[in-house]
């Protein structure tokens, strides 16, 4: 690819080689996302963490800034009353929540995939969180649906899916002890089945791109080999998506880590804007980033081992 | 006639069917049988599972239209479920004045579109450059690409704060105008700009090489093969990540109740929706309101504050389901 090419005005300029211009011209390209990135990005980011070890104090409009070592992070470890209730319920959450999401999602992927009357209808009501779910509406659905009571959604909602359902299973079933916690466990799904169903929207779609990127050829080897549908699923199917599974696990952590809606992030934002108290608010951020950045680690490690890559 | 030929062709698929049958064995009438079986169920399962969750994500669209058109005395009504009694507008009229949305929506439009448009393009330039020029540092570069994915909003949102407070070292206060969102917009840094980038990174990155060759080989530079040869090609996948964008700077609450005060979009109204009430129908902050009332008025406002996206949707959906696959995401 790197042949060299004289354009017409390079015989007069001082003579770089092909590859100095190119690599200019590349520096050109991206200069104006450095300069913002520079700006907009890496000294605010600096500036945070450089807070996060200071106690900050607003005087007279200017801030004001006292090396306090690792105060605020002891602090926000030890000494708030809700910050680690918080974390470890937001991590928590998305511990169960993800692996949830993304089976859910691909099923769907497959189903929506398959061919059947109404299918565009379908996939655009299944895409329609995408353009809903991040945003302040909701927001106001959902705080409507777990806080006033009998006038909102969700409680109706959740009642007809389970209290009476499960219970009348389980003693049917002739089961009337252990359904405590059962029960419990039951209900706590179907609680966050519209949460879930709410959330995969983009994963949806990522799958689903993916599922068309798989050859027809092959679906039509399997058949003639006589592959059941379950099997073409899991030696064809899943191989070929299994890329996509990180990709997806990936956006799926960020997207429940960084919600402006979760409880980490709105104990931080009452230091920023309520109780205004810089340095405490940057250690919280940092040591929820850091938590982030170890999780995502780990879970690409693992996952790239189980990975099938079909070009290498 | 048709009549005749259909229920003529329907008998031979099932004379065929027979007789094709019969030439088989036990074992394999059985597997067919079984398997036709199988699609069959599958059919209806697939139909009662996609009713199902259809039904989970219109629920709270159906409910916000319920309560919009409805009296506000019906919510207090044990009666009136879905179907309001008296169907008004009122509540919907009330609601559009609480929020002044007609100019909150020329607001949020300008702000929206025009960011978006900038950032789709300072994103494209961006990726482009990172998916054909190799450069010392072009791993690291990138790797701050990713970074600004990872990075919770949250963490830089203060000093960012200052940085417009105080722009450039000086006096100039930039808090409550729109330069707050389209500078980091104009320099690829505004909403989720790291994921554009990559976005459009993979797309370049799968087009094919001799076309930009060509266009070096006729004289032109790089910049205008850009613009010329790449853009041209690339026009469903700028729309898609376009539209994509729009959503997100509609659906932003966070870093516009950030810089905002006094300029008003819809997604910080609606988050503010309780207060506006409040002052704007009864005059007073302080006023208490029925919660059920409450909530229609929420609800309704839920519904004006979507409406515009959903009409978005309802048209140009093909390019948000079928552009991610063409958008070179999945490569």
């Amino acid at each position: 690819m790197s042949r060299k090419k004289v354009s017409s005005g390079a015989a007069k300029r001082p003579r770089l080689s092909y590859e100095r211009r190119k690599a200019l011209y590349g520096y050109g390209f991206i200069s104006l996302w450095l300069l913002g990135t520079i700006w907009f990005f890496l000294i605010p980011l600096g500036k945070s963490l450089i807070y996060s070890f200071n106690s900050v104090g607003i005087e007279s409009g200017h801030m004001t800034m006292k090396w306090s070592g690792l105060d605020n992070y002891s602090a926000a470890l030890n000494k708030d009353q809700y910050y680690v209730d918080h974390l470890e319920k937001t991590l928590l959450e998305t511990l169960w929540r993800t692996p949830l999401i993304l089976i859910f999602s691909l099923f769907i992927a497959v189903v929506l995939n398959q061919k059947f009357r109404g299918r565009t209808l379908a996939r655009a009501v299944f895409f329609l969180p995408v353009i809903i779910a991040t945003g302040p509406v909701f927001r106001v659905i959902n705080d409507d649906m777990d806080a006033t009571g009998t006038s909102s959604g969700q409680p109706q909602f959740s009642t007809l899916l389970h209290t009476d359902l499960v219970d009348e299973l389980m003693h049917f079933l002739g089961v009337y002890d252990m359904s405590g916690r059962m029960t419990g466990f039951i209900t706590a799904v179907a609680d966050s089945v519209f949460g879930i169903v709410w959330s995969s929207g983009i994963q949806i779609l990522l799958f689903l791109a993916a599922l068309q990127n798989i050859p027809p050829s092959a679906r039509e080897a399997a058949q003639i080999e006589g592959a059941t549908s379950w099997e073409y699923f899991w030696k064809i199917v899943f191989p070929y998506v299994s890329p996509f599974v990180l990709a997806n696990l990936i956006f799926t952590v960020i997207d429940s880590f960084t919600d402006p809606m979760n409880e980490v992030m709105r104990r931080i934002l009452v230091f920023q804007t309520v109780d205004i108290n810089y340095g405490l608010a940057s250690a919280m951020a940092w040591l929820y980033f850091g938590i982030i950045l170890a999780a995502i680690a780990v879970v690409t490690f693992i996952v790239n081992k189980f990975v099938y890559y079909e070009v290498d | 006639m048709t009549e005749n030929k259909t229920a003529h062709n329907k008998l031979s698929v099932k004379e065929k069917r027979t007789l094709r049958m019969k030439t088989l064995t036990k074992e394999e009438r059985n597997y067919i049988r079984r398997r036709e079986l199988c699609d069959k169920l599958w059919v209806i399962f697939r139909a009662v599972i996609l009713c199902g969750l259809g039904f989970i994500i219109f629920y709270p669209l159906i409910y916000m239209i319920s309560c919009t058109f409805r009296e506000r005395a019906d919510m207090s009504d044990p009666t009136v479920v879905w179907v309001p009694r008296r169907p008004t507008l009122s509540v919907l009229k009330e609601t559009i004045e609480a929020m002044d949305f007609w100019n909150t929506l020329k607001n949020t439009v300008l702000l929206n579109v025009g960011c978006s448009l900038v950032q789709v393009l300072s994103c494209a330039v961006t990726g482009y450059g990172f998916a054909r020029f190799s450069f010392k540092g072009k791993k690291l570069l990138f790797g701050i690409v990713i970074l600004m994915i990872l990075v919770p909003t949250q963490i830089i949102s203060v000093p960012l704060y200052f940085q417009f407070r105080f722009f450039l070292g000086t006096d100039v206060n930039l808090i409550d105008t729109m330069w707050t969102m389209y500078l980091p917009a104009m320099t690829a840094n505004g909403i989720r700009s790291g994921l554009m980038i990559l976005i459009f990174r993979q797309f370049f990155r799968g087009l094919p090489r001799e076309l930009e060759d060509a266009a070096y080989i006729d004289g032109c530079g790089p910049f205008m093969t850009f613009v010329r040869v790449m853009i041209p090609n690339a026009m469903s996948s700028f729309l898609t990540v376009f539209l994509f964008s729009i959503v997100w700077y509609w659906n932003d609450y966070y870093i516009s109740s950030m810089y905002f005060n006094e300029t008003k979009t819809i997604a910080t109204t609606l988050c503010n929706i309780d207060n506006e009430l409040k002052l704007r129908l009864f005059g007073d902050g302080n006023a208490k309101m029925n919660r059920r009332e409450q909530t229609a008025w929420r609800q309704a406002g839920c519904l004006v504050s979507i409406a515009p996206l959903l009409i978005m949707y309802t048209f140009l959906q093909k390019y948000f389901t079928e552009g991610i696959e063409r958008s070179g995401l999945v490569t």
